[in-house]
């Protein structure tokens, strides 16, 4: 028996720009060696300009969105306020423009809580140590949106090219004030 | 002086055959397994080895194998096709794309590993399990092969080939030797060698002649198996290629099909197998010797089979 | 009090014997110190979270608020210390109303201490306590299984060797401010340079008689990234994609209404906590 964080597969990372936060995925769904599905995607959307990415188990992953899904909808209802990005627990990647300060904000959570505020990037999934890597390498402070989508988008294609259990395509969001742009890349299918 | 006598006075036709010494070798196909290995003081160096490489039910094993793959290999009418991937993994770690898992055999095979259009003479070994043991012990076949053409003046049977190497695994069995191998080859009437191609001198020419095996396949693994046949796929993979396999090989195959199927069957386990992946090696083993058919990124090739069969509609570029 | 819920405890023992490894909890392979001078004391702490052998996060904060004059400095398992702290704040807020006093630092100890006991070291917590009350300055050490320590100066974390080597040769008993937070700063450079598990920046917290609390944060920067002489940056149309969908402010209207408000950084801070003197 694996690990449960290795059992689906799966990559995420989020990289603050200028005035601007990306947000971006692999497509995986597999059975330890076998893929079950290239599309797949890890992010999800709770509010303009907030989104979440989650890795690890893939029933946890609908499980969590779900969940986070119904606690946003009722703090919708209650507060007559949309939510802005700032943590809340047990979700891996929070990538956002904060609506009352217009600032870009990401954070990354351990599985049991512990938060990660960074001003660069959070990364997670199986090619997290990959994307440690690339990150590092690749990530500079007050990339505009066009160059913030080419860095982040090479960062993780470059990870998920040296992990086995993610790729097959990937997702990325680049999102501004008042504009989020989605984008399918065209990633190597083995 | 009596020992200056002895030395001189042996009969005149004693160089005219071989030595007892010479006899002996020749007769005795194989030497014995004089490899000694030393084996970690622990009461049951397997169970021990086991527990420090399986990383499956120990991911933070100290040793991490090279394990995934896909081989594949098929007899057809114009002779063998030899395919396999590229990737080694540890773990989940995709430690190199590039890896060359079909290895020639035997000496006059081992010619550069470079596209010619020239069949190069010889055997091919493919590569599946761990790396080192199937690199390991296809050298320490290739050394018996060219023994064995050095001894008996003409190359070796793929059956007698796979046959050391069946012994081999099977005399190594609990030891925790991991590899599953094909080797294919074609053994004609023409791999009788001429003798000024041995180096040695020959004393007589003439051979009893041995029938042609023709294009022979045989899947050797670490349990000690060895099978014929006229298909096999070998690896992590394996049950992708057969699924491709099955479905589209016939005997009668031309050589253009048939390249394209292996090509075709290596790729689809690529695709949907995480531990395959990187460069299609691609092998055709003719009457005349084996040729290579590139050693290709399957990414390139992918998008092509996609776009222009409309084959992987599993792969979109909806949003 | 919360309780926890040790079903999925057993379960994860369980997989755990069969062979499922455990999850990689954030952990903070951390040097920690605390020394009492004349008038307050002062604790500090490195930046560096690890998870396994990969570093985390470079600049983490692991000085955590208590009181306004009670603060803790905490090394172990991340989620641990964050939450186990802000908790103990919560209930000391509570316990300072109730009372009607300022709250004093062996209370928080003892909630501490006793939180901690009664989860047997399960919860990863170890903590330098430090803060000034109306008995006077307090340096105290949790440990996850619930015992305690008062001493004039005391180190935790897994860079706490390196660092009480500089508290033993160099800690006089009659320091100054500036002295205590020299000492504290160059016990946790030893850590940082010394200990694998710790590293980065220096954070440190200076707690004094009727002064108000100062938190230094990046006090000291002795690792500072060297600057790229040359850029990374991709020409643009270097990715290949194959499909895209622009979500624009305005079609966002037709779902949702969108206010834009200022942009004043302390809209969202807390009000002052009033405690009768």
């Amino acid at each position: 028996m694996g690990s449960p964080f290795d059992i689906n597969g799966g990559a995420c990372v989020a990289m603050v720009g200028k005035d601007c936060v990306a947000i971006a995925c692999d497509l995986r769904l597999g059975m330890q060696a076998l893929t079950i599905s290239n599309n797949f995607p890890k992010i999800f959307n709770y509010a303009p300009s907030t989104y979440l990415g989650l890795t690890g188990l893939a029933t946890d992953v609908n499980t969590v969105s779900d969940l986070f899904r119904y606690k946003v909808n009722m703090y919708r209802l209650r507060e007559e306020r949309h939510i802005s990005p700032r943590p809340w627990p047990t979700c891996p990647v929070l990538a956002g423009i904060n609506q009352t300060t217009g600032k870009p904000f990401i954070c990354g959570f351990d599985s049991i809580g512990c938060i990660d505020f960074a001003k660069d990037f959070i990364v997670s999934g199986t090619a997290s140590d990959q994307l440690f890597g690339t990150c590092e390498g690749l990530w500079e402070p007050d990339l505009g949106p066009e160059d913030l989508f080419e860095t982040i988008s090479q960062a993780l294609l470059s990870a998920v090219d040296r992990d086995a259990l993610s790729g097959w395509g990937a997702q990325v969001y680049i999102i501004e004030k008042d504009k989020v742009t989605q984008r399918l890349l065209k990633g190597r299918q083995d | 002086m009596d020992k200056i006598v002895a030395q001189y006075s042996r009969p005149s036709h004693q160089n005219e055959f071989y030595s007892e010494q010479e006899q002996q070798d020749l007769t005795e196909t194989l030497p014995p397994l004089s490899l000694k290995f030393a084996l970690p003081p622990v009461a049951n160096p397997s169970a021990f080895l086991r527990a420090m490489t399986d990383d499956h039910s120990n991911p933070s094993c100290p040793i991490k194998l090279a394990h995934g793959t896909t081989t594949l290999a098929f007899r057809f009418q114009g002779g063998i096709i030899v395919c396999t991937d590229s990737r080694a993994t540890a773990g989940n770690w995709i430690a190199s794309q590039t890896v060359k898992k079909v290895i020639p055999v035997s000496r006059l095979s081992r010619g550069e590993d470079k596209p010619s259009n020239e069949p190069t003479p010889g055997l091919l070994g493919t590569m599946a399990g761990g790396a080192a043991d199937c690199q390991y012990w296809l050298r320490y076949l290739s050394q018996q092969c060219t023994l064995h053409e050095i001894r008996h003046k003409r190359r070796i049977t793929v059956a007698a080939a796979s046959k050391i190497l069946a012994n081999l695994t099977y005399s190594y069995k609990g030891y925790g030797l991991s590899m599953g191998t094909m080797l294919a080859g074609v053994r004609t009437t023409a791999s009788f060698l001429p003798s000024n191609q041995v180096g040695l001198e020959l004393t007589s020419t003439a051979f009893i002649g041995n029938p042609q095996e023709g294009p022979a396949l045989y899947y050797i693994d670490s349990d000690g198996t060895r099978l014929p046949g006229n298909l096999f796929c070998v690896g992590s993979g394996q049950t992708f290629a057969y699924g491709v396999l099955d479905a589209n090989y016939r005997y009668d195959l031309t050589e253009e099909e048939a390249l394209a199927l292996g090509r075709r069957a290596i790729l689809a386990a690529m695709h949907r197998d995480a531990y395959s992946g990187g460069f299609i090696n691609l092998y055709h083993v003719k009457e005349e010797g084996w040729v290579h058919h590139g050693f290709d990124d399957m990414n390139p090739i992918f998008w092509k089979t996609k776009l222009e069969s409309g084959e992987f509609s599993n792969v979109t570029s909806e949003l | 009090m919360p309780g926890f819920d040790f079903s999925n405890y057993n379960r994860n023992a369980a997989l755990h014997a069969r062979g499922v490894p455990l999850p990689k909890a954030t952990s903070t392979g951390t040097t920690i110190v605390g020394c009492i001078y004349d008038n307050g004391v002062v604790i500090a702490a490195d930046t560096r979270a690890t998870s396994g052998p990969i570093v985390a996060d470079k600049n983490c904060e692991k000085l955590h608020y208590i009181a306004p004059k009670i603060w803790c400095a905490g090394a172990g398992t991340a989620a641990d210390t964050e939450f186990t702290t802000a908790l103990i704040s919560s209930n000391v807020e509570l316990h300072s109303l109730s009372t009607g006093r300022d709250p004093r630092v062996i209370t928080c100890m003892t909630m501490l201490k006793q939180h901690l006991f009664r989860y047997q070291g399960h919860i990863g917590a170890y903590l330098v306590v430090a803060g000034v009350d109306p008995t006077g300055v307090g340096l105290y050490t949790v440990h996850a299984h619930g015992s305690t320590d008062k001493l004039p100066y005391v180190t935790m974390g897994s860079g706490s060797l390196a660092a009480m080597s500089v508290f033993e040769s160099m800690w006089q008993p009659d320091l100054n401010k500036e002295g205590a937070i020299a000492l504290c700063s160059e016990a946790i450079k030893a850590g940082i340079f010394n200990d694998l598990g710790s590293g980065s920046n220096v954070d440190v917290c200076v707690i004094e008689k009727d002064k108000p609390t100062q938190l230094l944060r990046n006090y000291e920067k002795p690792n500072e990234r060297g600057e790229k002489e040359r850029n990374y940056r991709f020409p643009r149309g270097t990715t290949a994609w194959l499909n895209q969908k622009v979500i624009s402010k305005e079609d966002m209207k037709k779902y949702v209404t969108i206010e834009t408000l200022s942009g004043d950084d302390n809209l969202a801070a807390g009000e002052k906590m009033e405690v009768d003197v």
